[in-house]
């Protein structure tokens, strides 16, 4: 019978094998999500994004303050937050009449051409200190073991690097507020211990992140 | 019920007192995500995580239905496909088959049109509607909080009537939040409080399985210590309860194992979270304690292979001695790194003996990747068998010929 517990002597060999094991599994999980995606159509999803560009960017970059860039985002990330727009679980009064009408074939092309971009930092004005607060609150409240290490999002949790602080803190505080859609329920519970300023200080630590 | 609530009141008050006298920890971490909580920090590094659900179905022409194998003189093919997360199946009066989601919100309809299947959403945005039950013309679906119906549904499918909320004093936790729904022999509406963790000591208002009456009224528990029950049946003859639960995760590859459990009369307690498999105290919770306190398991159905859908087979198109065997639907590990489940499995009683207890369809998992996962039955009325799979969005049914 084996069980995974590990010895504490072998620690750095377990945490490389460790980080090989989890490369591998995400280069099974990309495979996998290419394999499962094979009907999306990033091509197709460029011209279907054509009206989204006035505020998402037409490379899905945003530069309006206050509305999200989804370049880079995850492909289960889009489409499970256009679904949630489609049957009204999260609302938004410019961008829910956008996803009344889109089919499931619509989302997945989006989610596809999102997911191709190349994300560019927000040029939000970051807080050092607030910042440096922020990034030990990362730690503390175990952000990375779902957001990735670099908070750079995977399946259906959001890339939040770089994101336009005052989304975040809007989204932040929404899920404190327990307002904010969720899809399980693991962000609200995440954001239940945050204070105001705990909120502030993450936000400005993600906003600055590459 | 009113019982029910004062517990409710006097949990939720003991929480706020709790937060009140014990200042915040500064440097203390905080709760990790249910799925890594009880994770010992050893492995802390582990790439092992819930599998994602996909957003979307896939497409009828991508099934791999070919991949699925069932005994000789079984055949298994695609019934429903496009059924976003399908989950619970329950038959309406008229043919029609209700099945539910979990994280898609939706609960849709399947009308049979002969050689195809007619897919209709019902109802949308709901808090993970996975229980679904039907009963003398209305449809009750539960959310993780509360238990609403739907009257005369059937005749109105394209137009679906207003949800009449039935009993709502659940408690809101999401994790194991999300309830199987089923009419016991007795009438009364069965569904579990899973444990809102992966391992604690839960409140005394969590990880059982309860009944209320159809009209919200006369809640009481039936079985305590059940982390999470997603799946349950009666047994034809004995009309005794069977029940599936997920084990608690991170204690290791091969235990503890998921169990499958008989619970004749109110008032057992199987062990969670003080004894797992019904010979395992728990590192922490185990302390002080003996598994001889707690029922034990009728069958160990295997570490972290998730059984949800139990059912007992009463149809006459399979061979006779398929009669009163269960079938267990199991949607397949993620806290172990050789997957296993990803089939249906089915148990014959045996009379003071461990069930005989073995594989009837597989192929869901390719190598180390699964494409499907098979997480209810539900037996038809010529006797054949549907199987959702919530992962590939798609039912199927087996039927057999001699």
């Amino acid at each position: 019978m084996t069980t995974p517990a590990r010895s504490t002597a072998s620690a750095t060999r377990s945490k490389l094998i460790g980080f090989v094991f989890t490369a591998a599994l995400l280069a099974a999980i990309l495979a996998a999500g290419s394999v499962r995606a094979s009907a999306a159509d990033a091509e197709a999803g460029r011209r279907k994004a054509e009206p989204c560009a006035a505020c998402h960017g037409p490379d899905g970059n945003a530069t309006i303050p206050g509305t999200p860039s989804l370049a880079g985002q995850p492909t289960y990330f889009t489409h499970w937050q256009l679904i949630k727009f489609r049957d009204g679980r999260r609302k938004d009064a410019q961008m829910s009449p956008f996803a009344e009408n889109l089919s499931d074939d619509d989302m997945a092309d989006l989610a596809a051409f999102y997911a191709a971009q190349t994300p560019r930092r927000r040029p939000s004005s970051v807080d050092a200190a607030k910042a440096a607060a922020g990034a030990e609150l990362v730690a503390r409240h175990h952000c990375s073991s779902c957001h990735m290490p670099n908070l750079e999002g995977q399946k259906q949790m959001a890339r939040l690097a770089g994101q336009d602080l005052t989304y975040l803190l809007r989204l932040l505080r929404g899920f404190k507020a327990q307002t904010a859609s969720d899809l399980d329920g693991t962000m609200t519970m995440a954001a239940q211990p945050l204070t105001a300023d705990e909120i502030e200080s993450l936000a400005h630590y993600i906003a600055g992140l590459p | 019920m009113r019982r029910f609530v004062v517990i409710v009141l006097a949990v939720s008050l003991l929480g706020a007192l709790t937060t009140w006298f014990i200042p915040a920890q500064a440097q203390q971490p905080a709760a990790p995500p249910t799925w890594k909580q009880g994770q010992p920090a050893e492995l802390a590094g582990s790439p092992l995580a819930p599998i994602a659900q996909p957003p979307a179905p896939l497409p009828a022409a991508e099934i791999p239905v070919n991949k699925l194998k069932v005994p000789p003189g079984f055949r298994i093919e695609l019934w429903a496909s496009g059924i976003n997360n399908a989950r619970a199946m329950t038959w309406g009066d008229k043919g029609t088959l209700f099945v539910s989601s979990r994280v898609a919100g939706n609960v849709y309809a399947v009308v049979d049109k002969g050689g195809s299947r007619e897919v209709k959403t019902i109802a949308k945005g709901l808090n993970l509607p996975n229980g679904v039950a039907f009963k003398d013309g209305t449809l009750y679906i539960a959310e993780v909080s509360k238990i609403s119906k739907m009257e005369g549904i059937e005749s109105k499918l394209d137009s679906p009537p207003q949800m009449v909320t039935v009993f709502e004093t659940l408690p809101k936790d999401l994790p194991h939040g999300w309830k199987y729904l089923a009419f016991g022999p007795d009438g009364k509406l069965y569904f579990n409080i899973g444990a809102p963790c992966n391992i604690c000591l839960p409140p005394d208002t969590h990880a059982n399985i309860s009944r209320i009456n159809p009209d919200g009224t006369g809640f009481e528990y039936w079985a305590h210590g059940v982390r999470n029950s997603v799946g349950f049946d009666w047994h034809p003859v004995t009309k005794e309860l069977y029940f599936t639960t997920h084990a608690r995760d991170w204690l290791g590859e091969d235990v503890p194992s998921d169990r499958l459990d008989v619970a004749p009369k109110k008032g057992l307690h199987f062990g969670y979270p003080f004894c797992h498999q019904g010979d395992i105290l728990d590192p922490e919770f185990g302390k002080g304690r003996a598994c001889a306190e707690f029922a034990a398991p009728l069958l160990k159905t295997g570490p972290h292979i998730a059984g949800n859908g139990v059912e007992f087979y009463t149809g006459s198109m399979f061979p006779a001695d398929y009669k009163n065997r269960m079938f267990l639907a199991q949607r397949g590990s993620w806290n172990r790194t050789q997957k296993i489940g990803f089939r249906v499995a089915m148990a014959t009683l045996k009379a003071g003996d461990v069930p005989k207890y073995e594989t009837f369809a597989e192929g869901w998992l390719q190598g180390d990747q699964p494409w499907g996962r098979p997480v209810y039955t539900k037996q038809m009325k010529d006797g054949s068998l549907l199987i959702a799979d919530d992962y590939a969005g798609a039912i199927y049914r087996v039927s057999y010929s001699k």
